[in-house]
């Protein structure tokens, strides 16, 4: 084992690298539980995203068409996430867990019916890239300071989160609870499409089926971890990316005459998870309206 | 009231979803209602999880079962698997139906074909990738099933010669003297694959500097990016990647950083022209076909069956224009070679 594969220039790169699509994910969880609303159904945002950005840069021939089109799709998803958990007072985790399915369903569908089994044209068009990383990379870790000082720092934040806290207060001074809420889940799924876009258009430069592989839940654990705060949420983002790079980094690294064993290596993201919750992080409260439905009183 | 109207609308949504995908446009039935007299020979085909367009595995045995039907004449269906909870009842309700084959995609179904099979004896089963393989784990041949193995390491072997080749002679990009392999997990079906590869690699190009990882996935494409880009650091600029959904990651790292790949199972030219120069081609519709044949022909055989390069079941894929005409010549020979016994590739590998 050598310095360079533990702390090296590119495990610190990868860090980065797959650290984004988490952390998007994670971006979007903050601000719609922050509001009340547990949105787990950003793992299917990010896969309808994935799915849409490539289909449309690829006809269009247009990266930003591309990009924006994932960011509508994830949009439209949690915005069916939002009628039934705000509109319908419906279990937040059983609708949220349906529309998984049906985004995993209607993708692998849809990209069969119109790209058979030879997959995504090899011609999707490039996104830039900055100092060797992705420009949504880039995107990702803006996002941080500002959706940070849009939280704590605008009356806007300050309403959504006394929304999260205690709806019934905040109606009563005359913030619309629903409208809110909807407007901040809507603002997940457009964060979650955004991080399906970086993966199909910038990572893998074509769509595979279920190729989110679990990040958005990994976001929302993200957004636990970090104690529902975007600073916090960019760490535990960053933890798990560096986890994930450790356990490419570290292939054929032996301790003594013993190789480390690769499947253990693939735990290692999961394990530094468990062992920062466990020891560092310290109890973390969720806001107290979290997942619990809105009703107005008198109906 | 409102309430109450989300769960049954959620819940048609799950089942379209389900249904949508179920049917996955590759429903495939012959006439239903024939004379009993001449009955037709009734096949059905069970992917395993990763579905009818993984573009590797499953794809091509559902190309078999196409081809099977167009020229034999007889009924296929094809069930897709979305957890592999599924696969015991998508068996059995093939086997239930007398279906006159079952073909059980990949060796996560050796335990489910067992289990299947023995409860259906007078119905035959194919399964590829493995035997059959009771609850702690142990093969059992049965009567009724049919284990179809490739032997990997000679379609390994084969791609390691082009790779040796324009390693030793520097050609195009390949001008590091290095070359790398990435596996799925470290399972027999992909390290065969791996081993052949190495084999052919120390024995032509003794001074090759080689290199092996893995994604620890079957799915995840930025895994399998990030080891590509990591071997590329490391120097390498052959990339050969056994490990489906999760190697088109491995192939994109070499496609971004100008370095060539090599596919697997099907032929995977069309991923990324000009950078994947060849695949090593495991015809798993040939194994298909075959078993198809053999039933309606009544020459059914269980046990093992070996498909291998004298039988056509393991090949070499398209050769990209950059493989010089010395590379292709070495690995025509090095396929007779083994055709003949004269080289056998091994089953280990070297270089882990």
């Amino acid at each position: 084992m050598t310095v360079d594969m533990v702390i090296g220039a590119s495990v610190l790169a990868a860090t980065l690298r797959l650290a984004a699509p988490i952390l998007l994910a994670a971006l979007g969880g903050v601000i719609s539980e922050r509001a009340g609303v547990v949105n787990i159904a950003l793992e299917g945002s990010m896969l309808v995203g994935a799915f849409v950005g490539i289909v449309a840069a690829e006809q269009t021939d247009s990266i930003v068409i591309g990009v924006a089109a994932a960011i509508i799709a994830g949009t439209l998803l949690a915005g069916i996430h939002a009628i039934a958990a705000i509109h319908w007072r419906s279990d937040q985790i059983v609708s949220g867990m349906a529309l998984n399915i049906l985004a995993l369903g209607l993708t692998s569908y849809l990209n069969f019916q119109l790209y058979g089994t030879t997959g995504t044209p090899a011609d999707v068009p490039d996104l830039p890239t900055v100092a060797d990383q992705s420009i949504l990379v880039w995107v990702s870790l803006a996002l941080v300071p500002l959706t940070h000082l849009f939280l704590f720092g605008t009356v806007s934040g300050l309403r959504l989160r006394a929304v999260g806290e205690h709806p019934r207060a905040a109606e009563t001074v005359g913030i619309g609870v629903r409208r809110v809420r909807y407007a901040a889940v809507l603002a997940s799924g457009a964060l979650a499409g955004l991080g399906g876009a970086y993966l199909s258009l910038s990572v893998a430069h074509s769509f595979t089926d279920g190729m989110t592989a679990g990040r958005g839940f990994i976001g929302l654990a993200a957004v636990i971890f970090g104690k529902w705060s975007p600073i916090g949420a960019l760490v535990a983002a960053l933890l798990f990316g560096y986890g994930n790079a450790l356990s490419t980094s570290l292939q054929g690294a032996t301790i003594g005459d013993t190789r480390v064993p690769v499947q253990l290596l693939g735990t290692l993201p999961y394990l530094l998870t468990i062992l920062a919750v466990a020891g560092f992080v310290g109890r973390s409260r969720p806001p107290a309206a979290d997942g619990v439905p809105y009703e107005k009183e008198g109906h | 009231m409102k309430r109450l109207l989300a769960l049954p609308i959620l819940a048609a949504l799950i089942v379209s979803a389900c249904g949508g995908t179920g049917s996955g446009g590759a429903q495939a039935t012959g006439g239903a209602g024939t004379a009993p007299a001449a009955k037709a020979v009734r096949i059905g085909l069970v992917t395993d999880v990763g579905g009818l367009n993984d573009k590797s595995f499953n794809t091509l045995a559902n190309l078999g079962r196409q081809d099977a039907e167009k020229d034999l004449k007889v009924e296929t269906k094809v069930t897709e698997s979305k957890q592999q909870a599924d696969y015991v009842p998508n068996l059995t309700s093939y086997a239930q139906q007398g279906y006159d084959l079952v073909i059980s995609v990949g060796f996560l179904m050796t335990n489910s074909t067992w289990k299947v099979a023995k409860q259906f004896p007078n119905v035959k089963f194919a399964i590829v990738d493995g035997a059959p393989a009771d609850d702690a784990g142990k093969t059992e041949n049965l009567p009724n099933v049919a284990n179809l193995f490739f032997a990997q390491q000679e379609a390994g072997y084969l791609v390691g010669v082009i790779a040796a080749e324009m390693a030793k002679a520097k050609v195009g990009k390949a001008t590091n003297n290095t070359v790398c392999s990435m596996g799925g997990i470290p399972i027999p079906p992909v390290d065969t694959f791996i081993a052949g590869y190495q084999h052919a690699l120390q024995t032509i190009s003794p001074t090759t500097k080689i290199l092996n990882g893995y994604s620890n996935d079957f799915v995840d494409q930025q895994k399998g990016k990030e080891v590509g880009l990591r071997h590329i650091d490391q120097g390498c600029d052959i990339l050969f990647q056994v490990a489906g959904g999760s190697g088109l990651g491995y192939i994109q790292a070499a496609k971004e950083k100008g370095k060539y790949a090599i596919g697997v199972d099907a032929d995977q030219a069309d991923v990324a022209p000009g950078v994947v120069i060849t695949s090593a081609l495991k015809r798993v519709n040939k194994a298909v076909y075959d078993s198809i044949k053999a039933v309606k022909e009544n020459t059914f055989k269980s046990g093992d069956t070996f498909f291998n390069a004298a039988n056509e079941g393991i090949g070499l894929g398209k050769l990209d224009p950059v493989v010089p005409a010395s590379a292709k010549a070495a690995a025509d020979k090095a396929l007779a070679d083994i055709k003949s016994g004269a080289i056998k590739p091994k089953t280990d590998i070297a270089v882990k």
